[in-house]
């Protein structure tokens, strides 16, 4: 097994695992307190009929990947801000708009290619050196931003109009924070795939809400748990002669019902809260 | 206090808020001066919500003008909404947020602060002072969801006050307290109205909780009916035209409304 660790493939796969499975995580801490967890499974799909259109035009997959999420990103925002909809109703109307789209450029390509479907369902042992370097000056420049406005996207995911209120430019920030999870899924397409990367952010973040009440902590929970699992599942996919996608994504949903179980919040409700 | 010898703080000219085709509150004149605590009452659905949010820079006038510390400027994300401390209405925010006391009062801080800059240590020193003025420097590290509902209160009072604010506008901070901790709430408001000479903007339903308390009372349904110190305002006739058949006055001069709870 110790042989497996000094083949090139294998390092890249783990280093690419654990770049996603961080970004995913910490973005994910976002996207589950300001309640966005659907718009990660949309943006996906509109990623995945970005790439789908690449390979159908000769345009680069990833670079159409990211406009088509970002395209879907920015239109639910809008629509929530202008309250027109719920945000679940616009997201799952543009949801199955660009899977169908995905579908009719996959049907319109002459001949079967396996590449696009490598990015539907994600193959982090084929990561190739070039795709580790996009990977990881886009995980560089997202973790930075969400570094630089952390407080800034702490308040709105709390309490958008009370953020407005006191100054902070919350809608400038929201949108940002809604380009950051089109970056990073359009990131993550390639090692999980545009199925699986919506449980990459959604998990860890949620797993780490089970053990925690400080926000701080609840951040690196949440990173230690999806680099964890990520390289976790990549392990055993390796071992185990496993697809590593599902490897991962088991993994880390093993842990979360673990956190729910053992949750000490959990054990907390069955004890009312001591009032003045 | 004299109130006409301060200087005005909030200045609503004529003017009107809501949507095209919703009129939430119509032609408001208005001025609250510095240091004052103004109680604003009226009906479910009387613009109570909207005016707070005008003051908040949530809302542009659809028509006429509203000067926040005498800045003429219409611009809404004027610097000096930040010198406003706002508590919401319960149920606003999510109350079982993984947060901690220090952590929400500190988010008080970040609109002084602007982007880019961390909060040190003399943030936490405001915050923490900001906690002590509501007696709960205590708790700093305690879950927030796990504190009873008056103890949140008092933590987003603090988080108010972290703004270091001019002005604390509270929207219906009683709702959903049992009687006592309705009362500590509202002493804790105007103990620091006294001690930090901040002017008080009191959203409310409940008229006799606070009528012995304010300088004044807004009355509002769509216009303004009064603006009056409480003796003036609260008068049968008045209160009858606004509240109309739901309105209930005892022989100890208590007002009751009595669709109270129905509007949440």
């Amino acid at each position: 097994m110790v042989d497996l660790f000094t083949y090139d493939f294998m390092q890249r796969s783990l280093l690419a695992a654990a770049m996603v499975g961080g970004l995913c995580s910490v973005i994910g801490v976002f996207v589950v307190l300001r309640g966005l967890a659907f718009v990660g499974a949309g943006t996906s799909h509109a990623a995945f009929a970005g790439v789908a259109l690449g390979y159908l035009v000769g345009w680069p997959p990833l670079f159409l990947a990211i406009v088509f999420g970002l395209a879907t990103v920015w239109t639910t925002g809008w629509v929530e801000e202008k309250g027109r909809m719920k945000l679940d109703v616009s997201i799952g109307i543009l949801y199955t708009t660009t899977m169908a789209l995905a579908i009719l450029f996959i049907g319109l390509m002459k001949s079967y290619n396996a590449e696009v479907y490598g990015y539907l369902f994600g193959s982090v042992l084929s990561v190739t050196s070039e795709e580790l370097q996009i990977i990881a000056g886009l995980s560089i420049l997202v973790l930075g931003l969400l570094l630089l406005f952390s407080k800034e996207l702490y308040f709105i995911a709390f309490d958008q109009e009370m953020a407005e209120a006191s100054g902070v430019p919350a809608r400038g920030i929201f949108f940002l924070l809604l380009t950051l999870v089109a970056l990073t899924v359009v990131v993550s397409l390639k090692t999980v795939g545009a199925i699986l990367v919506f449980a990459m952010i959604l998990i860890p973040a949620s797993t780490a809400y089970q053990l925690t009440h400080s926000l701080k902590t609840l951040t690196l929970y949440s990173m230690a748990i999806g680099v964890a699992t990520a390289v976790g599942g990549v392990v055993i996919s390796a071992v185990c002669d496993l697809p590593s996608g599902p490897a991962i994504v088991l993994l880390a949903t093993a842990l979360f019902f673990c956190a729910v179980f053992l949750s000490p919040k959990r054990m907390n409700r069955s004890s009312p809260a001591h009032s003045h | 206090m004299s109130i006409a010898r301060q200087e005005p703080i909030i200045r609503f000219e004529h003017a009107s808020f809501g949507f095209p085709g919703v009129i939430a509150l119509q032609d408001i004149s208005l001025t609250i001066h510095a240091g004052e605590f103004v109680g604003v009452i009226g009906p479910n659905g009387s613009g109570k919500t909207t005016l707070c949010r005008a003051v908040l820079g949530l809302m542009a006038p659809l028509e006429g003008h509203l000067h926040i510390f005498d800045c003429a400027c219409e611009e809404l994300r004027c610097h000096h909404r930040a010198k406003i401390g706002y508590l919401p209405q319960k149920g606003v925010v999510d109350r079982n947020f993984p947060v901690t006391v220090l952590e929400t009062v500190m988010m008080g801080r970040y609109g002084a602060l602007g982007l880019f800059r961390r909060p040190g240590i003399k943030d936490r020193e405001i915050a923490m002072d900001a906690l002590a003025h509501v007696a709960m420097d205590g708790h700093k590290d305690t879950a927030l969801g796990h504190l009873s509902g008056g103890q949140q209160q008092r933590v987003f009072i603090a988080r108010a006050l972290a703004q270091q604010p001019k002005v604390l506008l509270l929207d219906e901070p009683t709702t959903g307290l049992d009687i006592t901790t309705q009362h500590n709430v509202i002493e804790l408001v105007q103990h620091l109205h006294e001690e930090l000479n901040l002017t008080v903007l009191l959203i409310t339903h409940d008229i006799n909780m606070i009528r012995s308390r304010v300088d004044r009372l807004v009355l509002l349904k769509t216009k303004l009916y009064a603006a009056a110190p409480p003796a003036e305002v609260l008068k049968p006739e008045i209160l009858r035209e606004v509240y109309g058949k739901d309105l209930v006055i005892t022989e100890k001069d208590l007002v009751i409304v009595e669709d109270y709870h129905h509007h949440h």
